[in-house]
């Protein structure tokens, strides 16, 4: 009967219940999907909607790869012709239909919202922009978009679904373009098939490896890992599959990647939440360098890491968490002064509201990392089995 | 004069049983449990003279449709004639307390809070036929950005049939300890209700269902339901809300409960001697509600206790021994491994406690009290494998030391020490104003 107040956990106050009704079909089962959703994965894969010709949403965000690029680029190139490099490393577009719109909750935690900044508020608001992006499909406008769909093999259902007229007006024909990708993402099950070998182990099909289960362990002990602070492992209370995000942000304090071109002017900072991409929280000093937690399921298959790709394999990744902060020599150069440039990608004045005072960060030089080289590859062998497309008896 | 003294200690008594819930006090409590012996006595007599006029046969049919409006206090004469005569009744009751803590080692930890307030309305739509409900708000301020609750604890409707057997349905309280039925804070000793009645049966302690409820002539009573259960899937291992109170982190409370499984409880209680209590308690049902991809749909919950209170003379005696267990869950905590908190296997506790009637004048009446318990919310584990287990917890033991000091009947101001042995952080002192009507 006493009043349970939600402790919060990680990421300055995400809280721990975050997963909503999944939509779990039968791995293998074809959803049939509305004609919206079916016109959707034909833009989603057309390349011909692009400057280039050649470039679609596929192109960075692979079905084979999770719908992520399948390249271990910092940032995938686009323009007209294939060689304007982006700023950011693409994130894969799986699991993102339960995402809420960006919110602050009620402690001020900054939560949800799509794009790595969360400045998109629906899955059809963020497929906009990579249509008119000079480093992405590079279409001078809208209507250079609608001029392309004119030109498809789909383009007679495309009227017939939103009306005879709506080419007519290239706003509204863009923007249900965009509502058809959503709904195909929203609808296929090949975005959110929830069929890892994780999934099974919750149903108690499958058994985890010995060293998975220790690195599921360490994955979840607050004292070791505490990935869960951020990455909920568990079913919600309503009995959903775990998502592996809890929406929120946090700061990392990820080294600075100059395979990025734009890092290579030393007054470029990708600074999150306060911009420069996203300008409504221009003036929120403290959210400077946060950037969303991404869901963990097929995490393996990435080959870019972090926002702005500075690591290409996982078990580098896990490591950076757990030796950051007591051997930070291992990250970040050493400056003129010969002192370690801890938190590099971030300008002077920002450093401090880098994450520090949460398990793993906790520590200084010195002291032991959470996580021994033994442990981190547990960690790692465990998130393998948050991939999905797990065969039993393979 | 003998056939008064009848109808008054019928009267009494069948007005009692209703209202136990609310009526309170200790040594209410105690009386009403000596009245109950009495009038098996009473009754044997009553049945001697009915069988011999049909005026005094006439008389007892009278008191029993008596059992109607209980709104006077048990111990008041109540006319048989008045109450028989009664139609639909509408009685508002209510407890509530508001306590300070002060941890004796953290200081700046000293809280107080408005704990609860209740309202109770009891409207009986004839003789045979009542609604009890009971609204609470916990916590003073119930509100998107606030810690309190509201919360209906009971609402339910019950039926007396010709046979003595009484029928209820709707949102009750589980018949588990000794605190759970009778919860208003003058019914018990401390400012805070004790540890094995709330981290191990999780008072107040309700679920929706049906129940029936009888007494035997020997002063047996029985309470056997088909009732809601708890519900697994809203254990959090990353919490401590199941380390604080097993079953208190799964209850459902009515709250769009999980219905596909379904628990059933029985209770016996014996008051064959005056002054003496003496009772146990079983619930069970499974937890998983067949939950699709849930690996702890075999999970059962298992809760029982044994129970005695014995008031002789100015002592007030009780104990208490409840153990609780959750089956099948090894599976499910394969999948919760490196959290700080698993679902146990078995939880369990017991206590006892001593009051003594010190000092009365006017309408003050001081009882310091003792009480020694032990309780373990996470007594052991299924098996996991090497490594990836959770050490079983060790057993905390608190001893209460203070006073209750009632004023009247429906006030009590409460006082203690509590000195835990295990975790020496949560020693505190408690204060505490409480009231019951």
């Amino acid at each position: 009967m006493t009043a349970v107040l939600l402790a919060l956990t990680a990421c300055s106050g995400g809280s721990g219940s975050t997963s909503t009704s999944p939509v779990t079909p039968a791995p293998g089962q074809e959803t049939s999907l509305s004609e919206a959703a079916k016109l959707g994965e034909l833009i989603f894969k057309d390349g011909s909607l692009s400057a280039s010709g050649t470039q679609s949403c596929a192109s960075c965000h692979d079905p084979a790869a999770a719908h992520a690029p399948n390249n271990n680029l910092a940032a995938q190139f686009g323009g007209a012709n294939g060689d304007v490099q982006g700023f950011r490393a693409a994130p894969s577009l799986r699991y993102l239909n339960q995402t809420p719109a960006f919110f602050f909750a009620a402690d001020g935690t900054p939560t949800g919202g799509f794009d790595r900044d969360g400045r998109a508020a629906s899955l059809a608001i963020q497929g906009e922009r990579p249509f008119l992006a000079p480093h992405e499909m590079a279409n001078a406008s809208k209507q250079d978009v609608v001029d392309k769909l004119k030109k498809t093999a789909y383009v007679e259902r495309f009227r017939t679904q939103f009306g005879a007229g709506i080419l007519d007006d290239a706003e509204q024909a863009f923007n249900r373009m965009t509502l058809a990708l959503q709904a195909y993402q929203k609808e296929s099950p090949e975005f959110h098939p929830f069929d890892s070998k994780y999934d099974l182990f919750l149903a108690g099909k499958v058994k985890l490896s010995d060293q998975e289960l220790r690195g599921l362990a360490l994955f979840n002990d607050p004292a070791k890992g505490n990935c869960i602070a951020c990455h909920p492992s568990a079913r919600g209370t309503d009995g959903a599959s775990p998502l592996f995000t809890d929406f929120t942000y946090d700061n990392l304090g990820v080294p600075r990647n100059f395979k990025l071109k734009a890092n290579a002017n030393p007054a470029y900072f990708d600074l999150g939440l306060c911009g420069p991409d996203r300008t409504d929280l221009l003036d929120r000093n403290d959210l400077c360098g946060a950037f969303k937690v991404p869901t963990l399921r097929n995490v393996a298959t990435r080959q870019a890491f972090f926002h702005n790709g500075a690591f290409d394999n996982l078990t580098s990744v896990v490591s950076f968490y757990v030796r950051r902060d007591t051997n930070p020599e291992e990250w970040y150069p050493i400056g003129a002064d010969g002192n370690v440039q801890k938190f590099n990608d971030l300008p002077q004045q920002y450093r401090k509201n880098v994450n520090v005072s949460e398990v793993p960060y906790n520590r200084h030089p010195g002291m032991a990392p959470a996580l021994s080289p033994g442990e981190i590859d547990d960690v790692v062998k465990f998130l393998g089995t948050l991939t999905d497309g797990y065969k039993l008896n393979p | 004069m003998k056939k008064n003294l009848i109808a008054s200690a019928v009267a009494a008594t069948l007005l009692a049983a209703p209202f136990a819930a609310s009526a309170g006090e200790a040594e209410l409590l105690a009386r009403i449990d000596k009245m109950a012996a009495e009038q098996e006595q009473l009754k044997a007599e009553l049945k001697a003279s009915l069988q011999k006029t049909a005026v005094i046969e006439q008389k007892q049919q009278e008191l029993a449709s008596a059992a109607a409006p209980a709104i006077a206090a048990a111990t008041t004469p109540a006319p048989s004639a008045a109450i028989a005569a009664s139609g639909p009744t509408t009685i508002i009751g209510g407890y509530g307390e508001i306590n300070y803590n002060r941890p004796s080692k953290n200081a700046s930890a000293a809280q107080t809070d408005v704990r609860r307030a209740v309202i109770g309305i009891e409207h009986r739509f004839d003789d045979k036929t009542k609604l009890v409900s009971e609204f609470e708000w916990e916590h003073a301020i119930a509100s998107a950005t606030d810690s309190g609750e509201s919360a209906i604890e009971q609402l339910y409707v019950e039926r007396q049939f010709g046979n003595g057997l009484r029928g209820k349905a709707g949102l009750f309280l589980i018949p588990a300890g000794l605190l759970n039925t009778n919860h208003e804070p003058t019914a018990y000793y401390g400012v805070e209700r004790n540890f094995v009645e709330t981290a191990i049966i999780p008072s107040t302690w309700r679920e929706a269902g049906v129940g029936l409820s009888g007494d035997t002539d020997s002063g047996l009573a029985w309470d056997a339901g088909i009732t809601t259960g708890f519900d697994l899937g809203k254990w959090d291992a990353a919490s401590s809300d199941g380390r604080e109170s097993p079953l208190g982190a799964i209850h459902q409370e009515g709250q769009l409960a999980k219905s596909r499984d379904l628990s059933v409880h029985g209770a016996l209680n014996w008051r064959g001697v005056p002054g003496l209590l003496l009772g146990g308690s079983l619930f069970s049902g499974k937890v998983g509600h067949k939950t699709e991809g849930y690996t702890a749909n075999d999970a059962r919950v298992t809760m029982y206790d044994l129970h005695a209170r014995y008031t002789p003379g100015l002592w007030d005696l009780a104990g208490v021994y409840a153990r609780g267990q959750i089956s099948n869950t090894a599976a499910l905590n394969l999948t919760l491994v490196g959290n700080p908190t698993p679902v146990p296997k078995a939880f369990a506790g017991w206590y006892l406690q001593a009051a003594y009637q010190a000092y009365k004048a006017d309408d003050y009446v001081l009882s310091p009290f003792v009480r020694y318990e032990q309780y373990n919310t996470a007594k052991s584990y299924e098996a996991l494998p090497q490594g990836l287990g959770v050490a079983p917890q060790a057993d905390e033991k608190v001893t209460t030391v203070g006073a209750n000091l009632k004023v009247g009947e429906g006030v009590v101001l409460k006082a203690d020490y509590q000195k835990f042995k295990e975790d020496k952080t949560r020693d505190r002192l408690n204060l505490g104003v409480g009231f019951s009507y």
